[in-house]
């Protein structure tokens, strides 16, 4: 199983500045050692793939299915807001045909995939942490170990493929509300016809908008998976261990997010 | 007799250079085991040797490493020194993957139950029945209801473990243990908490274990009246190491001071308890 060192002692002295850019170098390093040993783990219990099914079902029930609500709000106001943004300068050029064009491109590549990856990572990434660093500390996992059932194969591999799924399916069903939002604002607000709005995004968006966004999607759902289900099972120290590993997930799933937006828009883009 | 397993890449290094040993014949044996968490020992040089069928039971004072002890067989810690034998086969080498046959065949009963939140009682049973006796879900709940019924927790058995009491998750807990029909079974406190009905019905159910089916028996336990009613050998654990290892009757008779205190309890004596 992996382990993460203790927590610093808070009765000793703080260490001096470069003692402690240094510690907490190491600290990043040891964490980011450990999150890709989990993927590695994670993948090799995936040859042969005897994922359960059971685990898995109920996986992506609780962390795809009951999340909908939420993303679809999200997304319904976010798609709005890019036409609220675009509004005055639509109008000031008379460009309403590119209306849908600037929010379908804004909503498919960025603002859907990033949006909906940290609100999903907020609620099934702190969630699965909270969730799996409880079993840790109540010795659950322990206890599966003592029944001969892997906790990475049973526990962490179901939630890593469900989490991945759902929020690639969440960002398609988030783009689509996204869309229709940038819509009903622009023909609310703006007057734009909603044949108007509709050519801006049919002709003007291509494929490749929408899998860039999806590509992200994935990205982000391995790497909110994964860093959730580390800090949930490397836990240590109780209640208080519980709550420090929440934080850590939800930190470490938001920072993945912004680096992996940058390269993947950089390296595709 | 199972020859030692070759070394494994995540075993640890100082049970490696012991590896030309002889094999042990004792069904469970201990030899010079030492445990170490964060620089402090909790074992040092433990040897013990168990029987098959036997009930041992381990005690002494809270912190002397019993749990630890018991966890070392089936690898929920690594030793640091020393050597474990189960049934001819060195077991503190395997590696995690290959410690699955190993804990199929020895059971263990947790101090805390550990049994899992989100499912039913009868769920949490049938779980080690469908991963290892490949049931299908509905077999698996019928069997786990009748092992159910075994611990007198049948009506319990649609139930959540968060809505009940110490006691009947003890007993949930025991009968998902015994599933696997496993051969030698480790209980860790499994009487701490119950009301004495409940804790002289466990007893009775080491000892049916024991008598009918030979199962064998670890048992950490700080219960007089479940050491004494039911051990056929008693293992005092102090500083790390056995003390003494005796019939319930002969460590009632030990001149040993140090165990003359454990057995009656006395606040005041030569036995040093760290903490206090």
């Amino acid at each position: 199983m992996l382990e993460r060192s203790a927590p610093r002692d808070p009765a000793r002295p703080p260490p001096g500045v470069i003692a402690g850019v240094g510690a907490s170098a190491l600290g990043v390093a040891q964490e980011v050692g450990g999150i890709v040993l989990l993927t590695a783990d994670v993948a090799r219990a995936l040859v042969p793939p005897r994922i359960d099914s059971r685990e898995l079902w109920k996986s992506l029930y609780k962390m795809g299915y009951r999340s909908v609500p939420i993303v679809v709000l999200t997304a319904l106001f976010a798609g709005g807001l890019m036409t609220v943004q675009a509004g005055p300068f639509v109008k000031k050029f008379g460009a309403t045909a590119l209306a849908g064009w600037a929010a379908g491109y804004a909503v498919l590549r960025e603002l859907g995939p990033i949006l909906i990856a940290l609100m999903f990572s907020g609620r099934v990434g702190a969630n699965n942490t909270a969730e799996l660093s409880t079993m840790t500390v109540t010795e659950q996992l322990d206890g599966l170990r003592a029944l001969a059932i892997d906790p990475i194969r049973f526990l962490v591999v179901p939630r890593v493929l469900a989490m991945m799924t759902m929020l690639v399916a969440l960002t398609v069903i988030g783009d689509l509300v996204a869309l229709t939002g940038a819509a009903i604002v622009g023909h609310v607000m703006l007057d734009i016809e909603w044949s108007t709005m509709y050519h801006g995004f049919v002709d003007n968006l291509r494929p490749f908008d929408f899998l860039h966004g999806i590509y992200k999607a994935i990205a982000f759902g391995a790497a909110i998976a994964v860093s959730s289900c580390y800090f949930g099972i490397t836990v240590r120290g109780g209640a208080v261990g519980v709550g420090r590993a929440v934080n850590a997930a939800v930190v470490a799933a938001a920072a993945s997010i912004m680096l992996l937006d940058f390269f993947l828009t950089y390296l595709t883009g | 007799m199972t020859a030692p397993p070759p070394a494994a890449a995540d075993a640890p290094a100082a049970a490696t250079s012991t590896a030309a040993a002889p094999p042990s014949t004792a069904f469970i044996e201990y030899r010079a085991v030492s445990k170490a968490f964060a620089g402090q020992p909790v074992l040092r040089d433990l040897s013990l040797s168990i029987s098959r069928g036997e009930i041992l039971f381990i005690v002494g004072t809270s912190g002397v490493g019993k749990s630890v002890a018991i966890k070392l067989l089936i690898g929920l810690y690594r030793i640091d020194a020393g050597e474990i034998w189960f049934d001819g086969q060195r077991v503190d080498q395997l590696p995690e993957r290959a410690l699955a046959p190993l804990r199929k065949r020895i059971g263990m009963v947790f101090q805390s139950a550990t049994l899992f939140d989100s499912m039913t009682l009868a769920e949490n049973v049938a779980l080690p029945l469908r991963k290892h006796r490949r049931l299908a879900w509905s077999a698996a709940l019928d069997d786990a209801r009748r092992r159910l019924a075994q611990v007198h927790m049948t009506e319990h058995a649609d139930r959540y473990p968060a809505e009940l009491s110490d006691g009947m998750r003890k007993r949930a807990a025991i009968a998902r243990t015994l599933a696997l029909d496993p051969e030698v079974v480790l209980f860790d406190e499994p009487t701490t908490g119950l009301d004495p009905v409940s804790a002289r019905r466990i007893d009775r159910l080491i000892r049916e274990l024991a008598s009918r089916l030979g199962v064998t028996a670890v048992v950490v336990s700080h219960d007089p009246p479940s050491i004494f009613g039911t051990a056929d050998r008693i293992a005092l654990l102090y500083q790390g190491a056995i003390r003494a290892l005796a019939t319930p009757d002969a460590l009632r008779a030990s001149p040993d001071p140090i165990v003359q205190q454990f057995i009656t309890g006395q606040s005041t004596g030569p036995m040093e308890t760290p903490g206090f």
